[in-house]
């Protein structure tokens, strides 16, 4: 089977997250990058249907040039080759304008994929949505939000998503888009033969033209404080008396 | 202008905090849930969601910012092409129409325009308060349209042992300080004292200590709970994301420059390892004496 | 005759033998241990000659100086011995006659007697720990072999003066010459002549051939081991190659996976081990009931080495050693400092590491956060660099931009210190005292990444080197010249490993900087720092693997009254952190008990330390084991020290 991954370079905002001047972006001098949570587990995913059924498996990217650490990374736990949509420093892409260059580079594809990965959401901008959007414009079916995936014998997806109570199946015929979330499986630590060959695994790359953005991103806040004011109820174990006055203040001693 | 609300079911709070948004955007809204029987299909109620919404032209159409709330919403953007905003906190109609939303889980938050109509926004969870006279709000049925491909085929239910993480009223969480799975021993007997649910940071999962289904967080589960005591957690953005929906927040962390503190009500200076224990005793005192 | 044919029978034995050995060297990876010939032949002479790595355990050192001397000296016998069994009036032409040499040989014979009966004392009636896992039972067949040897040859010299056939004069042999009072000159005495050469020429030839075959290798490999020794830092560690344009990819060797990928140094420690046992006394993973034994890991790996023609592909771990033990190791390097022989356990243990993290990705799963922090974050607590210098918001210190100029030192605080609360103190302290001295410095701030130092302990040279080539790049880029850092494995690491990567910084520990600053004036502690008094303990890192002993100690004495522990400087005994251990859970006892212990049993108050990683050790340590003593790193009680108002309350 051929799958693709669409992954997101995301910084590690850490504790506290700054502003650049304007506003317009986090300011990410002195952060780590790395990929949304939820797509890492979905390179992981790929790389395992793929062990276990055979194929080829492709992670994709929208992002800036740096973002080529990323796709080496996916590669270097397994993902057979990448593909870069190299988008211009600190753009932004709406979901909108994402489904559509991902939709392209999908017909640009030399073999369409039978299942196509997202991350559920994107630990950035958290729109929700690019991987119903690109379903849609590709005709495919799609479900989200997805914790466990198997292949059943003629073609077809067995996926399980997390709802309250337990876990709902869907079964799906492929191609077919599928979203999931961290936890659906544990990503593997890359071996260092498998980055070494990454670094030399094939990557195609495109430029595409950032169409005009129907949501667009005026300017980024931080939340206003809570406006707390933690009441320190001691240090170490002589806190507890404190504590449990509190506690039976909750009602819960 | 006219608003139509997606609900999910009217008892739930979620769909009245949505109600309750989308009143503060014009007229009273028309209030609409899919009736898929058995089954939800999430194309299918999209399709006729968005049916509903090419027939009466409201202006907004308004959903639940839930896993199901944001989905049902992203299929309707997509059948009818338009821009679609998830997770906001506020929005102010006009041209442009303008909103806030959340990004990062809830730690930061973006102003943005909709360029599109109607203007598709789902509501980030807790970002209004619910009215309970929405309880018995007047919701219009509609069926889901066409032959569902991608539908729920059967339910598998849960064998989780103890306080379900998602729906704890008090959930004692254990982060990098805990130092080992066995050193969750402590927590889980303090959480057994409460009649709570254990949770956990990213870090103990990724160290194989505890098991994702525990992670509370950006991308594990969402906690709301009246009490969560967070032991031995630093307060990095993406924790906070999960558990930003505690009424309470009690932090026990040996180091008074953590970040967690600045988003406690009480806080507790010192060694997990020492006040949890310590915190066990003193309530089997209280409820022995 | 019987001799040339015992002689082939034995020669043959022993050099087919020697062949393996010599093939099994040759296969094995390569390894860079040319140069330094100064320095390898004073090891030579003190270690090997002098024994004295031996004599740090003075009686069974004294022992076995015996025995080894006594060899050296009694090798010309064995040409006297077969020159006396082919002709009985002949003998090594001069040497055979002197009188000075013969007391010798009866000298050492004596003496030789004395070690063998001395470490059959100690096997048998003391029985140590040490030998638990050993081949007891070669040892024996040694000892006995070696006494065999001696006595037959005493006795031969006793029969030979019995029949005048002496060649020296009697009187310089006084043992041999008592014994002949035993030997009366008949025929009896002339067959019991034969009879002792014989013994003595084939127990030798038979030592020849099993020689080889047993530990008793060690005689003949020792001496090569010693000289291929480390002779560069003892803290450093041989980097791996990732970008060999001679090497193809394939070919790479990124650490030890399966025997032939000992390099021939490893395999030559392997056949040199005696199986002492000391470096297992000295390991404090297993004083604290862990698996680990760096006698067996060497015993073990020994074993694949031969085995490898069986099976090559036979994975060292677990089969030769098993991965609890590869993980147990701290790094401390006691190992190596008390074997004789200079075998590098540490290089061994590494090497499995790296394959089992960079190839299998195998290991202890409560590592794996530190290990993607240090690669995403640049700092193992996975905090954002940008927080990096929040520890010295109120100080004024300087953070130096790109394009500023050069400070005259550099403070490296370390990732420990700039965000464990703990180890902050330290670092808040020693810029205070910095500052106070009036000295030209300043921190790097977010742009001071991890040195890299866990990454490659743990195994994961690849991490760690990206890291060196971007550190060194950044110190270099500012013109760094001098480098302060209160952390020892920053320490060990900017000092001895960044030169193979480019960077050469004088670097001083912050004990050392502030003695010498108390020393001439420009701190003035006013003493002493409460009543109790304080032990010092010493960082394997910074004791052991670079000789940083008395700078900490030296403060230690100017703010509080001093005590030891016994087991202090380079004896010192690990707080447990190093190797990565700070991240990775701990089975059996825990090693910071052991050690707060043993602080707690001097009486002292206070537990002086010069390394965060110690702090916050052994900080943990008091708390789990309730001893009333405060840790503190010398940098903190110096500050208290100069500041009016003295030590918070405890």
């Amino acid at each position: 089977m051929n799958v693709l991954v669409c992954v997101k370079r995301v910084p590690l905002t850490g504790g506290k997250i700054v502003l650049t001047d304007d506003a317009r972006a986090i300011s990410t001098r002195h952060l780590g990058f790395t990929i949304s949570p939820h797509e890492e587990c979905g390179c992981e995913e790929a790389v395992r249907l793929i062990e276990q059924h055979g194929g080829s498996s492709t992670v994709l990217t929208l992002g800036p040039p740096e973002a080529e650490e990323q796709l080496r990374d996916m590669m270097a736990i397994g993902i057979d080759r990448a593909v870069h949509l190299v988008t211009g420093g600190s753009e932004e892409w709406d979901p909108q304008a994402t489904a559509s260059a991902i939709v392209e580079a999908v017909h640009n594809e030399p073999e369409p994929p039978d299942l196509l990965l997202f991350g559920n959401e994107s630990a950035d901008a958290g729109n929700y949505q690019v991987a119903i959007r690109v379903a849609h414009k590709l005709g495919l079916p799609v479900v989200t939000g997805i914790k466990g995936i198997s292949v059943i014998d003629d073609g077809r997806l067995r996926l399980e998503q997390e709802v309250a109570g337990g876990r709902d199946v869907y079964v799906v015929p492929m191609p077919a888009v599928v979203s999931v979330k961290e936890g659906i499986n544990l990503p593997r630590y890359p071996s260092v033969p498998g980055r070494l060959r990454a670094k030399r695994k094939p990557l195609d790359t495109n430029t595409p033209a950032r169409p005009e953005p129907r949501l667009e991103m005026v300017r980024l806040a931080l939340p206003p404080g809570s406006g707390k004011q933690a009441q320190v109820l001691g240090g170490g174990a002589e806190a507890a008396p404190a504590v449990v006055t509190v506690l039976a203040e909750l009602g819960l001693v | 202008m006219s608003v139509l609300v997606f609900v999910e079911d009217p008892a739930d709070e979620l769909s009245q905090q949505a109600l309750s948004f989308a009143r503060s955007l014009g007229e009273e809204p028309t209030a609409v849930a899919i009736d898929g029987g058995e089954s939800y299909a999430p194309a299918a109620w999209g399709q006729a969601l968005a049916a509903l919404t090419r027939e009466r032209g409201p202006s907004v159409v308004v959903a639940p910012g839930t896993d199901r709330g944001n989905e049902v919403l992203a299929h309707v953007a997509a059948e009818l092409d338009l821009p679609m905003a998830a997770n906001c906190v506020s929005a102010t109609p006009g041209d442009p129409f303008t909103l806030t939303r959340i990004r990062w889980g809830g730690s930061l938050l973006e102003e943005a325009r909709l360029h599109g109509s109607p203007a598709l926004l789902s509501v980030a969870p807790h970002a209004v308060a619910a009215d309970p006279a929405d309880a018995g709000m007047a919701v219009e049925t509609i069926a889901p349209a066409g032959e569902a491909v991608v539908k729920v085929s059967e339910r598998v239910q849960a064998h989780t042992a103890g306080v379900s993480l998602a729906d704890a009223d008090v959930v004692v969480s254990g982060g990098r300080g805990v130092g080992s799975a066995d050193g969750f021993a402590v927590i889980e007997e303090l959480a057994a004292l409460l009649g709570a649910a254990v949770g956990c940071s990213r870090a103990v999962t990724s160290a194989g200590w505890r098991p994702h289904t525990d992670q509370v967080g950006q991308t594990g589960t969402k906690v709301s709970p009246s009490l969560y005591i967070a032991c031995g957690i630093s307060g990095a953005t993406q924790h906070m994301a999960g558990c930003k929906g505690a009424k309470k927040l009690l932090a026990i962390n040996p180091d008074a420059e953590a970040s967690i503190f600045a988003s406690a009500d009480y806080a507790v200076i010192g060694d997990l390892h020492e006040v949890v224990p310590a915190i066990s005793a003193e309530i089997r005192k209280a409820r022995g004496a | 005759m019987a001799l040339a044919a015992a002689l082939a029978v034995s020669g043959t034995l022993f050099i087919t033998r020697a062949r393996l050995l010599a093939r099994l060297l040759q296969t094995a990876a390569p390894a860079e241990r040319s140069g330094d010939i100064a320095r390898r032949t004073r090891n030579e002479a003190t270690i090997v000659l002098g024994q004295r790595k031996l004599l740090q355990r003075l009686g069974p050192g004294l022992m076995h100086a015996f025995i080894f001397w006594g060899f050296l000296v009694l090798v010309p016998t064995i040409l006297i011995a077969m020159i006396g069994i082919v002709d009985k009036h002949d003998t090594l032409p001069w040497f055979g006659h002197q009188g000075w040499y013969a007391l010798l040989v009866d000298i050492f014979c004596v003496l030789v007697l004395i070690g063998v009966i001395a470490d059959f004392y100690i096997r048998k009636v003391q029985r140590p720990s040490r030998f638990k896992g050993s081949h007891l039972g070669e040892a024996d067949l040694i000892l006995v072999l070696i006494a065999t040897i001696v006595t037959s040859l005493l006795l031969w010299h006793a029969t030979r003066i019995a029949l005048h056939l002496n060649e020296w004069p009697a009187s310089w042999s006084p043992v041999s010459n008592a014994l002949s009072k035993l030997f009366a000159d008949n025929q009896t005495t002339r067959v019991l002549e034969r009879v002792f050469v014989w013994i003595h020429v084939l127990t030798i030839l038979s030592f020849l051939a099993y020689l080889p075959r047993s530990k008793h290798l060690h005689i003949f490999v020792a001496a090569v081991n010693v000289w291929f020794g480390r002779t560069r830092a003892r803290g450093r560690l041989e980097p791996l190659r990732f970008d060999d344009p001679d090497v193809p990819e394939e070919e790479l060797r990124f650490g030890a996976g399966v025997p032939k990928d000992l390099t021939w140094k490893q395999a030559l420690d392997t056949f040199t081990c005696t199986e002492c046992g000391r470096c297992q006394d000295a390991c404090p993973a297993y004083a604290t009931g862990k698996i680990l034994s760096p006698k067996l890991l060497i015993m073990g790996l020994r074993d694949a080495v031969f085995a490898q023609s069986e099976d090559a592909e036979r994975p060292l771990v677990p089969n030769a050693v098993p991965a609890d033990s590869v993980w147990d190791c701290v790094t401390c390097g006691a190992c190596i400092q008390a074997c004789p022989v200079s075998i590098e356990h540490v290089d061994h243990i590494v090497d499995l590491r790296r394959h089992l993290v960079m190839v299998e990705s195998s290991f202890p799963s409560e590592a794996e956060p530190m290990l993607r922090d240090v690669e995403r974050a640049s700092n193992p607590w996975g905090k954002p660099q940008s927080e990096r210098a929040d520890w010295a918001a109120d100080l004024a210190v300087k953070v130096l931009e790109p394009g500023d100029p050069a400070p005259e030192y550099l403070y490296w605080v370390g990732c420990a210190s700039s965000f464990d609360e703990r180890a902050r103190k330290t670092a808040q302290a020693t810029a205070k005292l910095l500052q106070a001295a009036n000295l030209d410095f300043a921190i790097l701030g977010p742009r001071e990444s991890c040195t890299g130092d866990p990454a490659r302990r743990i195994g994961n040279e690849y991490v760690f080197q990206a890291f060196a080539e971007q550190n060194v790049e950044t110190l270099n880029d500012a013109g760094i010249t001098k480098v302060i850092t209160g952390c020892p494995h920053c320490f060990n690491t900017l000092a001895n490993e960044y030169p193979d990567f480019g960077g050469n910084y004088e670097v001083i520990h912050h004990s050392e900087l502030l003695s010498t600053l108390v020393r001439d004036g420009r701190i003035k502690p006013a003493r002493p720092q409460g009543e109790l008094p304080i032990t010092y303990h010493d960082s394997c890192y910074l004791a052991r693997h670079n000789d940083v002993l008395e700078s900490p100690r030296q403060i230690v004495s100017a703010v509080g009254q001093p005590v030891e522990m016994r087991r202090s400087g380079k004896q010192t005994f690990c707080c447990g952190a190093g190797g990565a251990h700070m991240w990775m859970e701990e089975r059996a006892k825990p090693i910071n008990e052991e050690r707060v212990r043993e602080a707690a049993a001097t009486g002292a108050g206070t537990l002086a330390v010069a390394c965060p990683f110690c702090n916050v050790m052994l900080d943990d340590g008091v708390q789990s084991v309730g001893a009333g003593l405060r840790v503190a790193d010398v940098a903190t009680l110096l500050s208290e020290a100069i500041e009016d108002t003295s030590r918070p309350e405890d």
